[in-house]
């Protein structure tokens, strides 16, 4: 189907608007898309890459609907490299690995809607950690869930048995029924 | 021999594949939070201590300071995909390893400090995962990483964040993205979280009927739970592409025939050649190489031919300026020069 505005490109995007209780639905190339204004949505078209201002186009929501948060928002800043929540809601852009930290209660749930989960179950950096687990570790573990618990176990497991560490896989295996036999008695 | 160059393959529906990692450092601003004298420190660095990326394995890299290179050559550089778009317009420090054949890649100073990339036109993810995890444990043993327990590898991007991986499959479709249900089945591979985009622009503007199919979310799932839905999703796509293809060549298989030979005499003689013009025709001989509808004495890669026939991938190819027209004439002089004969 063609863009109905240019009638040139490709439909790529509907749009389905409902006002008081009427709906109209549009198909539109994302150029025409950018051009046009969808208040609070407009965020989602800028740039080459919709996706990757789809989080602020969810965030932007919020913002939209509670126009008192924004000035609170401007003042959550991460102490690192001064980014407030707002800047992050705008450009769809961390500016640190402390953000993810400052942000985290703010963000999970959308975080959730816009890649489904909110949990890193994948591969974990093989170098550079040991330390940080020796002084973040106590901290960590206070903040998790059992279930989070159980997914990082999980991956540590996963990466034991692909690196072949088989004395470590084992050490994991068995902190992982520990965890679930403790986790069937707490429910 | 670029990876791309590669004739190995048999211009199947199957293009391409390619995997990336998106990495930064741990006690460091991401990129857009830094000035350009701390990218170009941070990217100095980089390039000192992994100089030597490929002494493990054996392959030769080479080190370009992307935003010191003439605008052309890094068009041409995201024309073949070696890096993003953002990378090729960043005015701050952008630096690149890259292998001899190209398939390799690391670049400095775009979203993230570090992305890590391997592409092949024979579309083993496992394999192409692999590269690139080893690559990743030879960067991290010197570079420690910003990672999160809950949030995985850290990017600028929150649709990057846990493990950081794009995977791509680069598919040719041209029959079934004529078709009505082409719409129908992306929606329904975007339902799994699989976006579909044309490889060249949007809609009737994909010259060349090819397709990247990638995941969108990057978080919750393992790597390899990553690339075996991506690969399943893509061989979805592709098996539909055969479906309407085989019953296209059914109906009209004189026909096809007929476009092939044409696509072919116009390719081999023509003296002008637009862009949108090669693109279809090179479209029409890849259907026709392979389903047999016609036969080169060489093998050809057509996919190859269609990377390196976009404009700045063109001009690099000259010195100084050049006009549209003569644009058109190179295009037709080297498409003439690498077509293989027919087979009679």
């Amino acid at each position: 189907m063609l863009c109905e505005r240019c009638g040139v490109r490709e439909a790529n995007i509907r749009y389905i608007e409902v006002v008081n209780g009427v709906k109209t639905e549009h198909h539109l190339c994302s150029e025409c898309a950018r051009e046009m204004d969808f208040s609070e949505y407009s965020a989602v078209f800028d740039g080459d890459d919709p996706i990757g201002k789809l989080l602020s186009g969810i965030l932007g929501v919020q913002l939209a609907v509670h126009p008192k948060k924004e000035e609170e928002w401007d003042r959550i800043r991460c102490p690192v490299c001064h980014t407030s929540y707002s800047e992050f809601v705008e450009n769809s852009r961390f500016g640190c690995a402390q953000c993810y930290e400052v942000f985290d209660l703010l963000m999970q749930e959308n975080v959730k809607k816009l890649q489904g989960s909110d949990m890193h179950t994948g591969k974990r950096p093989k170098f550079g950690r040991p330390e940080a687990r020796a002084s973040e570790g106590a901290v960590e573990k206070a903040e998790l869930t059992r279930e989070e618990e159980l997914k990082i176990l999980q991956s540590k497991l996963r990466d034991a048995v692909s690196e072949e560490e088989f004395e470590e896989a084992a050490k994991y295996r068995d902190a992982i029924r520990t965890l679930k036999e403790r986790m069937g008695a707490g429910s | 021999m670029k990876w791309y160059e590669n004739t190995d393959g048999r211009n199947d529906v199957f293009a391409a594949g390619r995997v990336r990692l998106a990495r930064n450092l741990k006690s460091c601003p991401f990129p857009n939070r830094m000035s350009p004298e701390e990218i170009k420190n941070l990217n100095g660095l980089l390039k000192s201590r992994l100089s030597d990326l490929g002494e493990a394995d054996g392959t030769a890299y080479r080190y370009y300071a992307v935003n010191e290179l003439p605008d052309k050559e890094r068009k041409a550089l995201w024309e073949r995909r070696v890096i993003n778009e953002t990378l090729a317009g960043r005015k701050t420090s952008t630096g690149l390893y890259l292998s001899d054949d190209e398939s390799m890649s690391l670049s400095f100073g775009g979203d993230d400090h570090i992305r890590i990339q391997c592409m092949s036109t024979d579309v083993n993810l496992d394999q192409l995962w692999n590269e690139c995890r080893r690559m990743d444990d030879r960067v991290n043993s010197r570079f420690p990483y910003a990672f999160h327990e809950k949030y995985g590898y850290l990017t600028a991007f929150p649709t990057n964040m846990g493990t950081g991986l794009r995977v791509s499959v680069i598919l040719h479709l041209p029959f079934l993205s004529m078709g009505k249900q082409f719409r129908k089945l992306i929606t329904e591979v975007g339902r799994f979280g699989i976006r579909v985009k044309g490889m060249f622009g949007e809609g009737p503007e994909n010259y060349g009927n090819l397709y990247e199919i990638s995941n969108q979310k990057t978080l919750g799932q393992t790597e390899e739970e990553i690339i075996s839905l991506v690969y399943r999703m893509a061989s979805h796509l592709a098996a539909n592409e055969r479906k309407v293809r085989s019953l296209a060549l059914r109906e009209n298989r004189v026909v096809l025939t007929d476009e092939a030979y044409k696509s072919y005499g116009v390719l081999k003689y023509a003296r002008q050649m637009s862009l949108k013009e090669a693109m279809t025709f090179l479209s029409q001989i890849r259907v026709g190489l392979c389903e047999g509808l016609l036969q080169t004495k060489e093998p050809l890669n057509v996919f190859g031919c269609m990377l390196e026939r976009q404009p700045a991938s063109l001009m690099v190819r000259r010195l100084g300026e050049i006009s549209p027209e003569e644009l058109n004439i190179l295009r037709a002089e080297t498409i003439r020069d690498s077509l293989p004969e027919l087979v009679c």
